[in-house]
Formats: structure tokens, C-alpha cells, sequence
């Protein structure tokens, strides 16, 4: 199974997403019908678009997210627990069972900032994760945290903090520390 | 469901004239397994490229395929050997009448009945889940928020742009390295880009 033109995979994956101008994919969608090495191509692309919605479906990845993306969560019919954290402030956390992801809603003042970088350690764990360049909400002013909900369901009591690092030609700036204690549900 | 190697040799095209030459009297049940075999891949990429929804895919695949077989079998396709274009149309007219709440799935299954049980499409390609959750950790955040929101938010790339306050240009340059890397870190090797 060969093809004399294959179609490159970053046209395919523009394909899958419908980025290409109409008369671009028919050619395309011409070419797919009458060829099963690029369709079996395509397949891989679309193996991977329905892996990656299955994975942040089922918890199994920590991300800092955008509000849209938390509302395509929301339509995707995700559970979501919220909990929103001033500069130096705490909470007490939990994951229910039912509970299909938790939001950090890190508060920050984020006007003229550049970049962020989200910092979390965790009690009992010497070494810091550093998180470069993560997306905020200048407007809403927070820092969206989605930690996997297969690993928080898993987790005994613990304590996290985050870090908020402004980055900038300036240098580091602290913008906000925020503590979450976590127990099981 | 591997190729039958009976018809390794033969083309869509010419699998197409088989099943057209022996008709609905005495229908090739074989050669018509492998037609849908080959076929159903293809339409179902298209049903779930316009529709996302994987039933409605299924559907699509199950209406097209019949609808093309019972055509071929009555002899009404002029031109077998153009198999693939009667089926990217029959697919294109299905999923318009979908979307406008016109198609109806019932017809073509009375018809067929049982017959149509018969027929099976080989298993969508499916990933490891913690293995691709793995590998999506090991990409920084940027690149991983250009992945999650074009295929779980199925946003195009000048969307992604507008939520990371990027360009389009520069959300498919991110996409390209990002998947590159996955599939790498996938096992699945480099291809050509």
C-alpha cells in the first residue's frame, strides 16, 4: 500500500481540523477516497485527536488552561470543582468521585505582564516544578490549573503551594503564592 | 480484518465491475466484504471530519456502503470503475441531509436486513491512553495548550491564536513541533512531513 503523492501530515492534520480552503480539501477529500495508504495516514491523525480528547477527558494530564477551554470542558460535559485563590491566600481541597476535574483559580494581578510562570511544590517533595510560559487571563485576572484528577484521586492528604513568576525584559517578579490542602473525599 | 488476498490485485475500479457483473441474482459476497472493508476507513474519516460524532460515522458508513453496493449490484452505477467518486458524493449528499435533520437510516436497513450484519470495517486505530498521557506531560505548556485546544476544543489554528494571543502562523508552527514530538515519543517514527 504506496502513494505516489502522499499528502504531507501537516496538511492532514489541517484537514482533520477543517482549516483548508474549500476547493484545497475537495481535492484533498478526492484524493483520500481513492487512496487507503493516506487515509490510513489520516487515521493516525484522527487516532491521536480522539487519544488526546480521551486523556484530558479521563483527568490523566495536569494543564494550565484558558477560559475557553475551560467552557469547552464545561459542553463537553465534564464535572467541574472550582476553587478560586487571592495572592496569598489558602484553601481546603477535595475530589469527589463524581467530580471529573478541580480548577484552580489562581487571582493575580496581570496587568502589563508579559509571561508566567506557574511554580508548584509539594509538602514532603524537595524539588520545585517549573511551569514556563503558561497561559492568563489579563482581563479576568487569574491563572487557570487543571492538576489531573487521576493523580488527585489517587493522593492521600497533602499540601501544594503555587508560585506565580511574572517574567519579563525587567527580570522575576513574584505576583502571588496560593496554598492548597488537600485532602481525599 | 485482513485483506482477502484473493483480491490483492484488484483495484477499487475493478472490484467494483465484479460485483457489478454478478449482480443482485447472485450476488459476489466476497468481493462485496472487501469493497466495504477497503471503503469504510475513508467514509468514516469523512463522517467524523464534518459531523464529530462517532455514531453518526457509523451511520454514515453503514448508509453509504449499502447504498453503494445495492447500486452496483442493480447495475446502476454506468461507470464501476469510478467507484470512489459515487461514494465520495453519496457520502457528501449524506452528510448534508444529516446535518439538516433530512436523512433517515431506515430504508436501506430493511432492505438489507441481516445481510448487512455481515459486513465489517476493521477497527479504528486506537492509542494508549497513560502512554499518550505520558508524552503529553513531556511538552512545555505552550505546545501542550495548542494541542488539548485544537483536539479537544477542536479549534482551528487562528482560534488557538486568539486564546493564546498568537498568531495563526505561529499556532501551526507550535502544532507541527508538538506533534512531531508525540508521535515520536508515540513510537511513531518519523514519516515525511
Amino acid at each position: 500500500m504506496t502513494c505516489k503523492n502522499p499528502i504531507g501530515f501537516e496538511t492532514l492534520v489541517a484537514c482533520w481540523l477543517r482549516e483548508m480552503p474549500e476547493n484545497s480539501e475537495t481535492a484533498l477529500e478526492e484524493h483520500l477516497f481513492g487512496c487507503a495508504h493516506c487515509t490510513e495516514r489520516l487515521e493516525g491523525v484522527a487516532a491521536l485527536a480522539s487519544g488526546v480528547r480521551a486523556v484530558v477527558m479521563d483527568g490523566k494530564v495536569t494543564m494550565v488552561v484558558s477560559a475557553p477551554f475551560l467552557d469547552a470542558m464545561k459542553q463537553a460535559g465534564l464535572s467541574l470543582r472550582e476553587y478560586r485563590v487571592q495572592p496569598g491566600g489558602s484553601v481546603n481541597c477535595t475530589i469527589a468521585t463524581d467530580d471529573d476535574a478541580v480548577i484552580s483559580r489562581l487571582q493575580a494581578p496581570l496587568t502589563g505582564v508579559e509571561r508566567i510562570d506557574l511554580v508548584r511544590v509539594r509538602s514532603g517533595v524537595e524539588s520545585e516544578l517549573r511551569v514556563a510560559d503558561v497561559p492568563f487571563n489579563v482581563d479576568a485576572g487569574e491563572v487557570l490549573v487543571v492538576p489531573s484528577a487521576a493523580w488527585l484521586k489517587a493522593m492521600p492528604a497533602f499540601t501544594m503551594q503555587m508560585r506565580l513568576i511574572a517574567v519579563g525584559k525587567a527580570g522575576e517578579k513574584q505576583i502571588g503564592e496560593y496554598t492548597f490542602n488537600h485532602s481525599p473525599s | 480484518m485482513p485483506q482477502d488476498s484473493r483480491f490483492a490485485a484488484l483495484d477499487d475500479g475493478a472490484l467494483a465491475r465484479r460485483i457489478a457483473a454478478a449482480g443482485a441474482a447472485s450476488p459476489d459476497s466476497a468481493a462485496e466484504s472487501e469493497l466495504y472493508r477497503r471503503l469504510a476507513p475513508r467514509v468514516r474519516l469523512y463522517g467524523l471530519r464534518h459531523l464529530r460524532d462517532r455514531d453518526a460515522a457509523a451511520d454514515l458508513v453503514q448508509h453509504v456502503l449499502l447504498l453503494t453496493l445495492e447500486t452496483l449490484r442493480a447495475g446502476k452505477l454506468r461507470e464501476p470503475e469510478r467507484i470512489v467518486s459515487f461514494v465520495l458524493g453519496t457520502s457528501r449528499m449524506t452528510v448534508l441531509e444529516m446535518r439538516r435533520g433530512t436523512w433517515r437510516r431506515e430504508t436501506l436497513l430493511e432492505t438489507w436486513g441481516e445481510t448487512a450484519e455481515a459486513f465489517e470495517a476493521p477497527e479504528p486505530l486506537a492509542l494508549d491512553p497513560d502512554r499518550l498521557a505520558r508524552c503529553l506531560e513531556q511538552l512545555n505548556e505552550r505546545e501542550r495548550s495548542v494541542v488539548v485546544l485544537s483536539f479537544f476544543a477542536d479549534k482551528q489554528a487562528d482560534e488557538v491564536g486568539a486564546e493564546l494571543s498568537i498568531s495563526a502562523g505561529n499556532v501551526r508552527v507550535i502544532r507541527h513541533r508538538a506533534l512531531g514530538r508525540l508521535r515520536e515519543c508515540m513510537g511513531a517514527g518519523e514519516e515525511e512531513k
